[in-house]
C-alpha cells in the first residue's frame, strides 16, 4: 500500500510531465476506441439495414427442377422447412415470405429496370419503420391488390405522379414473358442499399405476374430475435434440413452479395433443391472491411504508442536521476530492491490507466457529440441508423487495448526501474542534483 | 557490550585509474547504549565509515560486525533486512519523502519489512514519537512546510519508528544554524539516556562534539585518538 500511494503521489509531482504523458496515451486510445466503435456500429447498423431491407437473417431460396429441364426460382412447400424450425426450437422474430423479380417499369415511353418485393405488409411491420414514405400511404397496398411503392427518383425519372398506371414487363418463373399493371399507391425516401433501391407491391399479385401459384414465394426471411445467434443457429438449421430435403452447398465460391442473385447450380438433382444464405454471408465484405480498419488502426496505435514509449522511458530515466536521493534514503530505510522497482512500476500503470481512461472519456464525449449529428438520407444511409452515426463500444476490446497499454507502458518503465532498484544505495545517497 | 565493532577496515574506490584510499584500517569498537562522535575535517573519511556501519556499504578489507556478526558475506537482500530491523539513519539533507507528510513520513519504515503492527497501536506509537520530537501540530504537513529544524525532528522521529539498536547520523546539523543544530543534538541524547539507543554522529562542529560520551577523531582515513578519558569516567 505504501508503495502505491508512493507512485501515486509522485505523478503529482511535474503535474504538467505527466499530463504530457497521460496525454499522449489517451490520444492513442481515443483514437483506436473511436475507429473501433465506428466500424462495430457500422457494421451493427449495415446489418441491421440490411435485415430490414431483405426482411430477416437467414434466407432460403428454392430451385425446382422441371420434367423439362427447367430451372425454376420458387419455393412451393414451405411446411418442412417450418416444422423444422420449430423442431429445433430456434427463437424466430417473424417469419416473411417474398417472391422477388426484377422487371421493367414502363410509363409514357420512359422505363426503368427495377426490382420488385412481393411482400406481405401485414406479417412485415418492420418496414414500416424502415421505409420513410413521402407520398401516398401503406394502407394502400392492403386496398389495392395492384399497388406499387417506389422510390423518389424511380418515379422522377419515369415521370409519374401518385395514382398513375405503370405498366410492368417480367419474365415468369417458367420462363415466359409477362405485362402486368401496378398502380402507383406510394413514393419512398429510400435511399436504398448499396445502390439498391427496391419496390415494393403485394406479394399475391407479384405471385401471380411470376406464374408460381398464390400461397408460393421465392424467398423466405427468417427474422431472428437474436442477433448474435444468426451463426449458430443458420448451422444447425442447414445440418437438420440437409436431412429431409435437397440443400445447395453452404460454402459458395462466390462472395458476399454476388451469392444472393444465384447459386452455383452444379450437380444433378430432381425435384426441389434449396439454397440456404445468411445476412452474415452477405455482409462478409463489410465485415472484412471494418477488420482490415480495424488492423489499420492497430497498427496506427502501435506505432504512436511505440514513440509515446520511447518518450516515457527517457523520462522515467530522467525522473530516476531527479530522485536518486530519495532513492538512496528508502533504500537506507530498508526498501528492497523490488519496492523501488515497485514504485516506478505503480507509477508507470497508474499514468498509463489514467491516459488511457482519459481518452476513453475524450472517445465517449466526442462519440456522442457526433451520434447527434443528422445525415439524413444520403447515399451513406444504409451505414447510418436512422441517419445518425451509430458507435458500438466492445468492452472486450476497450479492456484489451487497456491491457495493451498498461503492458506496454510496464516494458517502457521496466529498465529504467530496474536500474533504479539496482542503484548502490551509499553512491545514491552521495549524488546531489 | 560491543554492538559494533570495524577491525582493520579499510575502504578503497576506484577513481579512473588510482585508487582513492577512504578508509585506511581503522579499529572501532562501540558499546550499546553509547552516544558517540565521529569528527573530522571533509573528507576524511567520516561517511564512508557511518555507512559501513549502517550496512549501506561494506568494507574494502577488514570486518564491520554488527551485533557480533561481520557484515561482509550478506547478499543485498540480508543487508536491507539488516538495516531495516537494527539501524535508523538521520541525513545531513534530513532525506524526508517529499509527497509523504510528517505522520507518513515516520510510518513509512514501519511499512517495510514482513512484521506488521497492529494498526492501532502503530498510530499510538507514532503520535508519541511526534509528540516526543515537538511536531504535534505539525503532524499532517509535507516537508516542504517545514523549518530545517523541524524536518530534523521528523527524520529523527523515523529513525526511531522501528525501535532500531543503532541510530547513525551523518553531519545532522550541518545544514542548521548552531541554535537549532545543538538542540537537535540534545534531543538525540535524551532519547539516547531514555531509550539506551546507541547513536553515533558526525560532525565537524566542536561545539556539537563536546556532547558526545566518546569522541572518534579521523584524518585522512586513519583514526587519530578516541577519547577514552570519557570511557573510563562513564565506565
Ligand atoms: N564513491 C566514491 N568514489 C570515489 N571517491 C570517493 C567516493 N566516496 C568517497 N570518496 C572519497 O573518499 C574520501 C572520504 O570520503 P567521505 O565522504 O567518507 O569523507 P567525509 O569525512 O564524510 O567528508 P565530508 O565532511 O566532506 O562529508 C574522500 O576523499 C572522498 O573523495
Ligand atoms: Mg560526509
Amino acid at each position: 500500500m505504501n508503495n502505491v500511494r508512493i507512485a501515486f503521489r509522485n505523478l503529482n509531482r511535474q503535474k504538467k510531465r505527466s499530463f504530457l504523458l497521460g496525454g499522449a496515451i489517451a490520444f492513442g486510445i481515443m483514437i483506436i476506441i473511436i475507429l473501433n466503435a465506428f466500424t462495430a456500429g457500422f457494421i451493427v447498423n449495415v446489418r441491421e439495414n440490411f435485415s430490414l431491407y431483405l426482411a430477416g437473417h437467414i434466407f432460403l431460396t428454392g430451385m425446382e427442377e422441371t420434367e423439362s429441364g427447367r430451372v425454376i426460382n420458387v419455393i412451393r412447400d414451405d411446411t418442412v422447412l417450418k416444422d423444422t424450425l420449430k423442431r429445433l426450437g430456434i427463437k424466430v422474430k417473424y417469419l416473411v415470405k417474398r417472391s422477388i423479380f426484377t422487371g421493367t417499369l414502363i410509363f409514357e415511353g420512359e422505363y426503368v429496370l427495377q426490382k420488385i418485393d412481393g411482400i406481405n405488409l401485414k406479417k412485415e411491420e418492420g418496414l414500416k419503420d424502415r421505409l420513410i414514405l413521402k407520398e401516398g400511404s401503406f394502407n394502400a397496398l392492403a386496398s389495392d391488390p395492384e399497388a406499387l411503392i417506389i422510390s423518389e427518383n424511380v418515379v422522377n425519372q419515369l415521370q409519374a405522379v401518385l395514382g398513375d398506371t405503370i405498366l410492368v414487363k417480367l419474365t415468369t418463373a417458367t420462363g415466359q414473358q409477362n405485362v402486368g399493371e401496378f398502380e402507383l399507391a406510394a413514393i419512398s425516401i429510400d435511399p436504398g442499399v448499396m445502390g439498391f433501391s427496391a419496390g415494393y407491391a403485394n406479394l399475391e399479385y407479384v405471385n401471380e405476374l411470376l406464374n408460381i401459384g398464390q400461397d408460393k414465394c421465392t424467398l423466405l426471411s427468417i427474422f431472428l430475435k437474436d442477433f448474435e445467434s444468426i451463426d449458430s443457429e443458420a448451422d444447425r438449421f442447414y445440418s437438420a434440413l440437409s436431412q429431409k430435403v435437397n440443400m445447395f452447398d453452404r460454402t459458395s465460391d462466390k462472395e458476399g452479395f454476388e451469392s444472393l442473385r444465384g447459386v452455383s447450380m452444379q450437380g444433378e438433382w430432381k425435384g426441389m433443391k434449396y439454397q440456404l444464405l445468411t445476412i452474415n454471408d452477405l455482409l462478409s465484405r463489410a465485415d472484412q472491411l471494418a477488420g482490415i480498419v480495424n488492423i489499420i488502426g492497430l497498427v496506427v496505435l502501435l506505432i504512436l504508442l511505440s514513440i509515446v514509449m520511447v518518450g516515457i522511458t527517457n523520462t522515467f530515466r530522467m525522473i530516476i536521476y531527479e530522485r536518486i536521493r530519495e532513492i538512496g534514503t528508502m533504500r537506507a530505510l530498508g526498501m528492497q530492491r523490488n519496492g523501488v522497482r515497485g514504485i516506478f512500476l505503480y507509477e508507470a500503470l497508474f499514468l498509463s490507466l489514467g491516459g488511457a481512461a482519459m481518452g476513453f472519456i475524450i472517445a465517449l464525449i466526442i462519440m456522442v457529440c457526433a451520434s447527434i449529428i443528422n445525415f439524413g438520407m444520403g447515399p451513406l444511409f444504409f451505414m447510418l441508423k436512422n441517419g445518425h452515426l451509430f458507435f458500438k463500444i466492445i468492452p472486450a476490446q476497450v479492456i484489451l487495448h487497456f491491457a495493451l497499454v498498461a503492458v506496454l507502458t510496464l516494458t517502457a518503465v521496466f529498465f529504467p526501474a530496474r536500474k533504479a532498484a539496482r542503484l548502490d544505495p551509499a553512491h545514491a545517497l552521495r549524488t546531489h542534483y | 557490550m560491543v554492538i559494533i565493532e570495524l577491525i582493520d577496515v579499510k575502504k578503497f574506490y576506484p577513481l579512473g585509474n588510482v585508487q582513492v584510499e577512504a578508509v585506511r584500517g581503522v579499529r572501532i569498537s562501540i558499546k550499546k547504549g553509547d552516544f558517540i562522535s565521529i569528527a573530522g575535517p571533509s573528507g576524511s573519511g567520516k561517511t564512508t565509515i557511518l555507512n559501513m556501519i549502517g550496512c549501506i556499504d561494506t568494507p574494502s578489507a577488514g570486518t564491520v560486525r554488527i551485533n557480533g556478526s561481520s557484515t561482509s558475506d550478506l547478499s543485498d537482500k540480508e543487508l536491507t533486512t539488516l538495516r531495516h530491523r537494527t539501524i535508523g539513519f538521520i541525513f545531513q539533507l534530513f532525506n524526508l519523502i517529499p509527497v509523504l507528510n510528517v505522520y507518513e513520513n515516520i510510518e513509512f519504515p514501519l511499512l517495510l519489512g514482513k512484521e506488521k503492527m497492529d494498526k492501532k497501536e502503530k498510530k499510538e506509537w507514532i503520535d508519541s514519537l511526534i509528540e516526543e520530537v515537538g511536531l504535534k501540530e505539525w503532524r499532517n504537513h509535507r516537508p516542504n512546510e517545514l523549518s530545517g529544524g523541524q524536518r530534523q525532528r521528523v527524520a529523527i522521529a523515523r529513525a526511531l519508528a522501528t525501535k532500531p539498536q543503532i541510530v547513525l547520523a551523518d553531519e545532522p546539523t550541518a545544514n542548521l544554524d548552531s541554535e537549532t543544530g545543538t538542540a537537535i543534538i540534545r534531543l538525540m541524547k535524551k532519547i539516547n539516556q531514555e531509550q539506551r539507543t546507541t547513536f553515533v554522529f558526525s560532525t565537524h562542529d566542536p561545539d556539537i562534539v563536546e556532547i558526545a560520551d566518546h569522541i572518534i577523531r579521523l584524518h585522512d582515513g586513519l583514526v587519530v585518538s578516541e577519547d577514552i578519558v570519557l570511557e573510563e569516567r562513564s565506565g
